[in-house]
This record gives structure tokens, sequence and C-alpha cells, in this order.
């Protein structure tokens, strides 16, 4: 019984690891530019599909795929947030004209993939073989890199927000947009810049799940429902939330498996966060006055 | 001619008589079934987008998840009718019943909750669970399958004009139906925005805040936009179920049909009155013309959207009210004749 309760919490891990970095990339974005992205779920199909042409038509190297392929992910986020986003903010509405336009971007982004790359769902060799067999356990190599490179690309993340110009500049425009731009941050390259980097956060997460999940053009849109997820219980905007969220909605999924059946987990998943809005809308490390 | 808008209000309403009289004479022109079939869904998603527009774009109530209002009638309607026999001119005004309750409670987060992003996630969230709601009650719904088999609305015997149907070769009578349904919406929205209550939403969608100050008892307008609304798409999901008589949990509560509502409302222009029909007739009735789009309809749509909040806010019909026409010969200052 305890062999396969544990091997249900290091799946939990897991799952949680990805959750984690992906509810960590949206909250950045939401954090800086208070827009809540809705086709953030696509820059992780781009990733996907940028990752699988280059390793499989181009015949790269799978490490030095994923930095270019987290490259051209960046740049066509950033011309996405400097093109559409951004002058959105500066007009009376732009709450709900942000959400309209990222909602407008996610099912054209679909449906160009469809258009461009076909339905069908295309599969990516694993980076990694091999198995670890410890105490009774078989984890796949590729499951263990999922996580390491989660762990990494998060604690990287944090070590930008809190160390670097650019961290400090995006921490600042954070907290008022208005005060920073007095003091000579230039608020709106800035929140361009960390709309870019949470999409290809984003993006990678698409990489280094790819060889376990298919690449397709709909393979963004259950992530990106477990990334909203993830923020709204964390506290949209925070950064600590997103990453503690992530991990428990991983474990507590991934235990939780066995008690529901699989056509209904969705749905509790929906009522779960609709209830956590309800009674909590600033989630675990929000603050109140943000959601009134 | 009593007060100085007089004149214009006058010519307002002239203009849009003239304009529903030309609507509905386009079958005394057209009777290809295809053109009609086209016109009829433009009406019945009109009719959704001018409901999805009072709450919306009126009440300043951002809310995604209307599409559940939809489909929660479509399927109320269709499975009373066809499981009770029960006449679908009845059940019609039920499923609108129940879409008027479930705008109830979605009414209730937008009381607690005034963050445009968290009401978005609540009411996307909503119409999903309501989507894996129908496609996994198989026994009742047959899930994706889909529900077919749905009843007609039955012939009515009308003076003048005798038996009429609206099952399959009946289309001119259905595209009145229709059209009776978008001009009644068109009218009751007119009407309660002219009213106290259309004061009370405009003022709520400036600021809720001042609103409140000023007294207006934020709760009951908020209940009252919602309720209204479901109302109003909840009748049209209910038509529309009776129309095309098969029901599948995309077809109705699919993300994809509020999108596309959504582009009809921004590209006609959202907070007008004429912008969800204008709207309306521009994406379904160009995604006819243009059949070649066919595969790439959601692709423009989505598209559509982004460039109308980034390029076109104002949308169509408010363009359209800033053109100068042609004032009436009556209004130009006359020549006295009796000076040189």
């Amino acid at each position: 019984m305890s062999g396969q309760l544990i091997e249900q919490i290091v799946n939990g891990v897991i799952l949680g690891a990805i959750y984690a970095l992906m509810g960590a990339g949206l909250t950045l974005i939401y954090g800086t530019m208070r827009v809540l992205n809705f086709a953030y779920g696509e820059f992780y199909m781009l990733g996907g599909y940028a990752f699988l042409l280059l390793t499989s038509a181009a015949g790269m190297p799978w490490p030095l795929a994923l930095v270019l392929a987290a490259v051209l992910v960046f740049a066509f986020a950033a011309v996405t947030a400097a093109g559409v986003v951004q002058p959105l903010l500066a007009r009376p509405g732009w709450d709900f004209s942000t959400i309209a336009a990222t909602l407008g971007i996610s099912i054209a982004l679909q449906n160009a993939a469809l258009a461009i790359w076909g339905e069908r769902f295309q599969s990516v060799p694993y980076m990694v073989d091999g198995t670890l067999e410890v105490a009774g356990l078989h984890i796949p190599y590729q499951r263990l890199l999922i996580v390491a490179a989660a762990a990494v690309l998060i604690a990287g993340s944090a070590a930008i927000l809190s160390f670097t110009r650019f961290g400090r500049a995006v921490r600042a425009t954070a907290q008022d947009r208005e005060a920073a731009r007095v003091l000579g941050v230039p608020a709106d390259r800035t929140s361009i810049l960390a709309f870019a980097f949470g999409s290809a956060l984003a993006a990678l997460a698409g990489m280094i799940l790819a060889p376990i999940y298919a690449v397709s053009p709909w393979m963004g849109v259950p992530l990106a429902l477990k990334a909203f997820a993830v923020v709204v219980l964390g506290g949209l905007g925070s950064f600590r939330g997103a990453v503690v969220a992530g991990l428990l909605l991983g474990i507590v999924e991934a235990v939780g498996v066995a008690l529901t059946s699989s056509e209904w987990r969705e749905a509790i998943a929906f009522a779960v966060l609709i209830a956590v809005i309800w009674v909590r809308p600033w989630g675990l490390y929000g603050v109140e006055r943000s959601v009134r | 001619m009593n007060g100085m808008f007089a004149p214009r209000k006058g010519r307002t309403l002239a203009a849009a008589g003239l304009a529903a009289v030309a609507w509905l004479s386009i079958p005394l022109v057209v009777q290809q079934p295809y053109v009609l079939h086209v016109l009829i869904l433009t009406a019945i998603f009109a009719t959704f987008a001018i409901g999805w527009n009072l709450v919306t774009g009126f009440a300043g109530l951002k809310t995604f998840g209307h599409h559940a209002l939809f489909a929660i009638a479509a399927y109320a309607s269709a499975l009373l009718a066809k499981n009770f026999g029960w006449s679908p001119w009845i059940t019609a005004w039920l499923g609108a019943g129940l879409g008027t309750l479930v705008g109830f409670l979605v009414a209730l987060p937008a009381l607690r909750i005034r963050s445009v992003a968290h009401l978005a996630i609540v009411t996307l969230a909503f119409a999903e669970i309501i989507r894996i709601l129908i496609s996994n009650l198989k026994e009742l719904t047959r899930g994706e399958l889909g529900l077919i088999g749905i009843p007609a609305f039955d012939p009515l015997f009308l003076p003048v004009l005798g038996r009429v149907t609206f099952g399959g070769s009946g289309r001119p009578a259905f595209f009145y139906l229709a059209s009776v349904l978008m001009l009644a919406a068109l009218a009751s929205v007119w009407a309660l925005m002219r009213s106290r209550a259309g004061l009370a939403f405009v003022a709520l969608r400036n600021s809720q805040e001042a609103a409140e100050s000023l007294g207006i008892n934020l709760a009951r307008y908020k209940f009252l936009a919602f309720a209204a609304s479901g109302f109003i798409v909840g009748l049209s999901g209910a038509v529309y179920a009776h129309y095309v008589r098969v029901l599948t949990p995309h077809s109705v509560a699919g993300l994809e049909v509020m999108i596309m509502v959504i582009a009809m409302v921004l590209v006609g222009g959202i907070g007008t009155h004429l912008g969800p029909v204008v709207g309306a007739l521009v994406l379904v009735g160009g995604a006819e013309v243009l059949r070649d789009v066919g595969n790439y309809r959601l692709l423009l749509y989505g598209a559509l959207i982004v460039l109308a909040t980034r390029f076109f806010p104002q949308g169509i019909a408010r363009m359209a009210e800033h053109v100068r026409w042609p004032r009436p010969a009556v209004l130009k200052p006359q020549p006295d004749p009796e000076r040189p």
C-alpha cells in the first residue's frame, strides 16, 4: 500500500513541478502587466512545435533545440506583447480588451497550428533513456529530467527577479507602475519583456513535456487551465504562491486520481477553483484589496 | 416636435423602422433556402449577441461564460420537447426561464468580485463545467454523439396565411420567427436602456464605486442585468435547438461559440444597440460568402477579435453614428422669396 502511495506522491511532485513552472510564468505576466494571458497555453504549444521541428526536421541536438526554441517563442511573445497587448493597456477598458484580445490570439494560434501542422498528434523521442530503480520505485530518467529542469527554471527565474536589474524593474513595475515610471523604470519595455519571459517559461514546459504528452494544436489547453487554477490558488501575481500552489495541486491531483473517476476530474477541479475564488479570491499569497 | 431632440429621435425611429421593414421583406425578394438559412443563423446569433452585449457592453459586467446559458436553454428545451412530447412553443419559454435562473447564479460572483480577471476565470470555469456535464450525462444527452431527433416548432394556424410550418421546407416561416426574436430582443434592450434600470446600468459601467455612492443598489441591478441577459440568450438557444434539431456539447457549449459572439459584438461595436446585429451579419454572412474560409473560420474570428480590440475598438455601429448623413431638405433654412 505505502509503496503505491509513495509512487503517487512521486508522480505528484513531477506533475506539480510542471504546474509550478507554468504557474510561475503566468503569474509573472499578470503581476507585471495586470493582464490575464489567455493565450498562455498556445505559447506552451508553440514551444512544443518549435522543439519538434528543430529536433526532427532540422536534426538539431535536443539541448541546442531547447535553447533556440525558447528564444524563438520569446521573440514571438515579445512581438505579440508589443503589437497587441501593451498598446491596449493605455486605453480605457483595458482589463476587458486584453482578456478578449488574448482569447482571440489563443483561438487564432490554435487554428493556425491546425492549418499549418495538421491535427495529427506527433511524438518527440525521449531526451534521456533508462529508468531509475530505487526502493522498488521505477522512475524513468525523462521524468527526473522534467523535475530537474522545472526546478532549475523556477530557481533561475526567482534569481533573475531578485538579483538582476531587469528583475528589479519587473518588481517595481508590479508594485506601482506609475511610481516606477517616475523613478526612471521603463515600465512599458519591462512589461513586454516580462510577458515574453513568462511565455518562454511556458514554451520550455511544453518542450520538456513533449516526449511524454504528444505535440498537437490543442496540447496547451489542459495545461493552461491548470496554470490558471494554480495562479488563482496561489494569488494572482504572486510568484511564490504559484510555485507552492503548483506543487500542491500536482500532489493532490496524483493522489486523487485513484479516488475519482477520470471523466469528472476536470469538472471537480473547476468547481474547486470557483469555490476558492468565492471564499478567498486573493488566494494563498495575494493581497485582498487587489480583488474588490 | 417638442424638445430639442425631437427631430433627431424621430429620424432615428424612422430609420430603425425602415431597416426593420427592409429586413423583413428579404424573403419577398430572395427565396433560395441557403440564403434564408444563413439569415436565420444570423438572426439567432445576433439575439445571443444582443443578450451578451446587454450585460457586458451596457452594464459593464464582463462575463465570458454566456455560452453555458445558451447551451443549457437549448438542451433543456430540446429534451423537454423530445422526451415529454411538449410543444417547442412552450419548452422554448421554459428553456429561457432556466437561462434566466442560471443567469442569476452567474451574477452571484459578480456581486462579490470586481476584478475582471477573476470574473473571467469564474465564468469560463462555470461554462466548462456545464460543457463537461452535458458530455458526461450520456443517458440524457447522448454526450458527444449528439442529441438528435429534436422536434421542430409545430405548425401554426394563422389568420390570412393559414397553416404555417417551421420544419424542413418552411424556411421563410422560420426566417420570420428568428427575425421577430431578434427585433424583439433589440427593442426590449432599447426600452430597458431608456428606463431607470438602463441609467443604473450605465452608472455602474462607468464606476461601481460612484454608482454605489449615489445610492444605486448594485446587487439589484447586477441581478437584473444578468437575468435579462440570461433570458434573451436562453431564448436564442432554445430557438436554435429547434431549428438545427441536432445538438452536441461542442456546437453549443464549446468556447468557440462564445469566441464567435465576442467577435461579433466587438466588430459590430460593444455597448451599442445595433452593434451585435451588424457584427452577426458581418461574421455569419461573411463566413458564408467566403466559402473558402470555412476551414479557417475560427482563425478568422480570433484574428478579428485581436484587430477589433487593437485598431477598431469603436466598432462598425459607432462609426456609422459619426457619418454625416445628408440632412432632409425640410430642415435647411429656406430662402425667403420676399427678399431678393
